[in-house]
């Protein structure tokens, strides 16, 4: 009863911090109960977000065991065994290709293990400077409005109006022909220029949607109050303002992993992306697309590192829906 | 509302001159240039010549108005002013000319290589968005009035997973499975060898009542047949990929409205429940379903990259990534310019129809 009283609350508005009182005095244990912990209690009644979870710590920890648990090195080759077909045993007492080789005899499990790794990383990065920039602009955009706020919308609008494929393309393939960043960067540049595109066209929508909660946040009471109590601006900002707006950005965060993860494998699918030896899960497909179409390369080659993909999208779907009720304080679950 | 839309076209040009000067410094800074497939295949060619030949495609000169120094030919004339590669595209862009192929079709009129790509997109991507639309609304709205059974379930999550499988995967899928294994479909292109014309020249031949040619006479019905056949397994994907969207977007709209005050009354005043939906619901549903159909329209020019590349289905996102990698950027600019007005342009149709649908809504 109790608990579904509190659930009600909405969060950080005055009228709200009033209630929480009012049912702090009939029942003490629930006082102690803070917004997140409410969140968690929602969440974990969200069957699909719960499962989805699941499945991602899964592969999270998979990805992140690769090293150990990989049975291969993920460019090693074995040019007498390519395409093998699922549960080949190994050449010289090494160990069982699981599922199968690929074109250059390379073991597919080992390199599906090594990609998750790869897009896992590279989506988190990207997720995190996504949402570290979009957050900075809309929240300086919102809080001090005028002339930076219509400059930085009309930037806004400018990128979120280019065609983003296509430019990620060019940036992507032309980028790598520098000599001073091949110099720089080393192996690893198509994983830097990757994660480099995909932030420079994905901080808009972060920045709009908190722009929008910082200006309806602005006029509220709370922060008139601590203005008047004589706040900085960046203290209004960064102590009320942002962690207020916390809710949406958590939820677009968490789809635009999802997001992340599907452009990164999309690029690389077109070979514009990471380039081999190092895997990730789309440019393994694209390299299933030169396999021979017999039955089994249909399930190792193609099938296996698809679901991948597959699967943690959904799974970081399912949680962001999830999130998206469980941090919706109108909503009653 | 006139007052709304002058503002708002004129905003739109001022984006659109910064979109199209972004996307040409871009292009422009990438090193490399049309003649370095020449150089690879005549290692003879010295430097000199290769700016002699820059210098005929104007690329000596610099990108934005400033100072030119001539450095090939007469190299003794004096530096001068010079308003740019840039301001010098655009004012031709602004007359229509997109300029010439330097690589994957040299010499051809970028605008001949794009309509002719336009014909197969079109046929491709309207195919795609009417189909899906035509499955979508209604299972949309069937799973919004029937909200939390075991249908809107099953339905809301095959929306989830058609979301979640990219269509490079399921676009190999389908042609591992469809094409090769089963043989059902071909795996690729417009037509099958043998076939005397495609559907999208026939069909437009049809449609401008242009002469026919002699071999493609009489067997219109079975080109098309042929083309509708190899068009079946892009369209399938990319339907799957969209129907999940529309059914999601469809069903929320559909669920904000049935909680609305206005439904109850008409409960009340003895509306059938199907006259209910249907009048009163859908109709007020369908107000962001259609504002959203505007956004879709630079889709349908601008085609699928991704599926249009597995299937090479010869549209306007194959032309693309085609001209990407053969540095052909007259091409690509093309392309790009068209793509963004339209996503600009669509945008603003979609706010204005939103407030001409709408009487709610006021643009002040």
């Amino acid at each position: 009863m109790a608990e579904t009283k509190l659930a009600k609350i909405p969060v950080a508005s005055l009228e709200g911090a009033a209630q929480e009182k009012e049912a702090g005095e009939t029942n003490n244990i629930e006082k102690a109960t803070g917004q997140w912990t409410l969140v968690w209690r929602r969440l974990r009644r969200h069957k699909l977000a719960m499962g989805g979870m699941a499945v991602i710590l899964v592969i999270v920890l998979l990805s992140w065991l690769a090293p150990w648990i990989a049975p291969y090195a993920y460019a090693e080759q074995d040019l007498k065994l390519r395409h093998a077909a699922w549960f080949t045993p190994g050449q010289a007492s090494k160990p069982m290709h699981i599922l199968g080789t690929d074109g250059l005899g390379r073991d597919t499990l080992t390199r599906i293990l090594y990609a998750g790794r790869i897009s896992l990383g590279v989506a988190l990065i990207v997720t995190l400077l996504t949402v570290l920039i979009g957050t900075m602009v809309g929240a300086v955009a919102g809080a001090f409005g005028g002339g930076l706020d219509t400059v930085l919308m009309r930037f806004t609008d400018i990128m979120l109006s280019m065609p983003d494929l296509p430019l990620l393309l060019i940036l992507s393939s032309s980028l790598r022909q520098f000599t001073t960043l091949q110099n720089f960067l080393g192996s690893n540049i198509s994983v830097i220029i990757i994660i480099f595109v995909l932030v420079i066209f994905g901080w808009m929508g972060n920045a709009r949607l908190v722009r929008g909660s910082v200006l309806s946040l602005r006029s509220q009471e709370f922060v008139e109050a601590s203005r008047a109590l004589g706040a900085s601006q960046s203290r209004i900002i960064f102590k009320h303002l942002v962690p207020n707006s916390l809710a949406p950005i958590i939820v677009s965060a968490t789809l635009g992993f999802g997001a992340v993860i599907i452009a990164e494998s999309a690029l690389s699918f077109l070979g514009f992306g990471i380039m081999p030896p190092v895997p990730t899960w789309g440019n393994m497909l694209n390299e299933a697309r030169g396999a021979p179409q017999i039955g089994y390369t249909l399930f190792t080659q193609t099938l296996a590192p698809g679901l991948c993909i597959f699967l943690t999208v959904l799974s970081i779907n399912f949680i962001g829906d999830g999130l998206r009720d469980a941090l919706d304080p109108r909503l009653k679950l | 509302m006139t007052d709304y839309i002058i503002r708002r076209l004129i905003q739109s040009f001022i984006i659109l001159v910064f979109i199209s000067a972004l996307i040409y410094t871009i292009l422009n800074l990438v090193p490399g240039g049309p003649f370095d497939t020449l150089r690879q295949a005549n290692p003879r060619i010295t430097q000199s010549q290769i700016d002699r030949l820059n210098a005929l495609l104007d690329l000596d000169k610099p990108l934005f108005p400033g100072k030119y120094c001539p450095t090939i030919g007469n190299k003794g004339e004096p530096c001068r002013f010079d308003w740019g590669r840039y301001l010098r595209w655009l004012g031709k862009v602004a007359r229509g000319d997109f300029g010439r192929s330097w690589t994957v079709q040299t010499g051809v009129p970028v605008i001949r290589i794009i309509t002719y790509r336009l014909g197969y997109t079109i046929l491709l991507m309207l195919t795609v968005q009417v189909f899906a639309l035509l499955i979508a609304i209604p299972v949309g709205i069937y799973s919004a009035v029937h909200q939390y059974s075991k249908t809107d379930y099953a339905v809301t999550g095959l929306a989830f997973f058609g979301q979640s499988m990219p269509t490079f995967w399921t676009g190999l899928l389908a042609m591992s499975l469809l094409a090769v294994a089963l043989n059902l479909f071909p795996s690729g292109g417009v037509r099958s060898t043998g076939m005397p014309g495609d559907i999208v020249e026939t069909i437009s031949n049809i449609v401008t009542f242009g002469t026919t040619h002699p071999e493609v006479a009489g067997h219109e019905g079975e080109i098309i047949l042929d083309g509708l056949w190899h068009m079946a397994l892009p369209c399938l994907v990319l339907i799957y990929f969209n129907l999940a969207g529309w059914i999601r977007f469809t069903r929320s709209a559909m669920l904000e409205v049935l909680h609305q005050d206005y439904m109850r009354t008409a409960h009340a005043k003895g509306l059938t429940r199907r006259l209910v939906i249907l009048k009163h619901g859908l109709r007020n549903a369908l107000i962001p379903l259609i504002t959203l159909l505007a956004l879709t329209i630079p889709l349908l020019f601008g085609g699928a990259i991704i599926t249009e590349t597995i299937f090479s289905w010869p549209g306007m996102g194959r032309q693309l990534i085609d001209s990407i990698t053969g540095v052909d950027w007259p091409v690509v600019q093309g392309i790009l310019v068209i793509t963004s007005v339209l996503v600009v342009f669509s945008n603003m149709l979609s706010d204005i129809l939103y407030a001409v649908i709408d009487p709610r809504i006021k643009y002040s």
